[in-house]
């Protein structure tokens, strides 16, 4: 015999308890953001490979204006003018 | 440089230095808060009646956990933006290598003809009244003030670390690795570090004394020694 489903034993619950609401959404901003930023760091950081034969070492690759990071605090990447490095 | 009794950081001598001190003023008073709450409701509970009142709590639940969410977000705004601005190096003026040996330092800056030297730490006996007891060293890192310096630090035998807490730095001397690091120094003066990552028996002494000049004394001092 087949007892009440784990959705509605989860919404009757927090109906009834409705100060886990914002327990509930603060870990679920947490642990969303943690795994956006994992699959983020997996597409499109420089030092993943993922396909050996056509894309072998994409960090030999890199583009002088081009911004890898998630947070630029105060380098403007668009408008550096610089195409390589001055000795 | 450090002093025998002090209980926080060293005068910043650095634009990243400054808002990490800011920051840790900003997390103390927010650790402070959370630690006197505590104090007083355990305070609180000690000297009240037990009830068996409040059983069904929704309300208080929803407080302490929207507060301490929003305290964890006022903590980590500023240590993430601060994070990401210590990895922004642009446009250094000067670049030198910082090299670390079994028990020294040694210094390159390539970006002359031919100047590099070694930096062993001045031994006590030989100390001149009214220096520095284990931190002074024969040759200073000279760099110009206020300009962005780029640090490369390796090391050519076990692991070390560059590390001068006054600006703010700590790189680690990895053998085989190329690190980076940097720093804009906001006025002249000495600042001394000390090697931060176990490498042997003369660990600890090891320093870094870094040693910021108006420009024109810096060009003084690289002429000299390029030149002999």
């Amino acid at each position: 015999m087949k007892g009440p489903l784990l959705g509605a034993m989860f919404s009757r619950h927090v109906k009834r308890h409705p100060g886990l609401v914002p327990l509930i959404g603060f870990i679920s901003v947490g642990l969303g953001s943690a795994v956006l930023y994992l699959l983020r760091l997996a597409l499109y950081s420089p030092d993943v490979s993922w396909d050996r034969k056509n894309n072998p070492e994409p960090w030999n690759k890199l583009g002088p204006t081009d911004q890898y990071k998630f947070m630029a605090v105060s380098t403007d990447y668009k408008s550096l003018k610089k195409d390589r490095p001055s000795f | 440089m450090a002093n025998h009794s002090q209980l926080g950081f060293q005068d910043a001598s650095s634009p990243i230095m400054e808002e990490l001190v800011e920051f840790h003023d900003h997390a103390l008073i927010v650790a402070l808060a959370i630690c006197s709450l505590v104090l007083y409701l355990l305070a609180h509970m000690l000297v009240e009646k037990l009830s068996s009142n409040a059983v069904d709590a929704q309300e208080v639940e929803l407080i302490w956990t929207i507060l301490p969410a929003i305290v964890l977000v006022l903590l980590a705004l500023p240590s993430l933006q601060i994070l990401y601005m210590m990895d922004e190096i642009d446009e250094p003026d000067l670049t030198l290598k910082a090299i670390g040996h079994q028990w020294y330092w040694s210094y390159e800056y390539t970006d002359f003809k031919d100047l590099s030297f070694d930096s062993y730490m001045i031994p006590t006996t030989d100390l001149p009244n009214g220096h520095f007891r284990l931190l002074e060293v024969d040759h200073r890192v000279v760099v110009p003030m206020e300009s962005p310096i780029r640090v490369i630090i390796t090391a050519g035998d076990v692991l070390h670390s560059w590390a001068v807490p006054t600006l703010g730095v700590k790189t680690d001397a990895i053998p085989g690795r190329l690190n980076q690091t940097s720093f804009i120094t906001t006025r002249p003066g000495i600042f001394y570090g000390q090697c931060s990552e176990i490498c042997g028996a003369n660990h600890s002494y090891m320093p870094i004394v870094v040693e910021s000049t108006p420009l024109p004394h810096f060009e003084a001092w690289s002429s000299l020694l390029s030149s002999s």
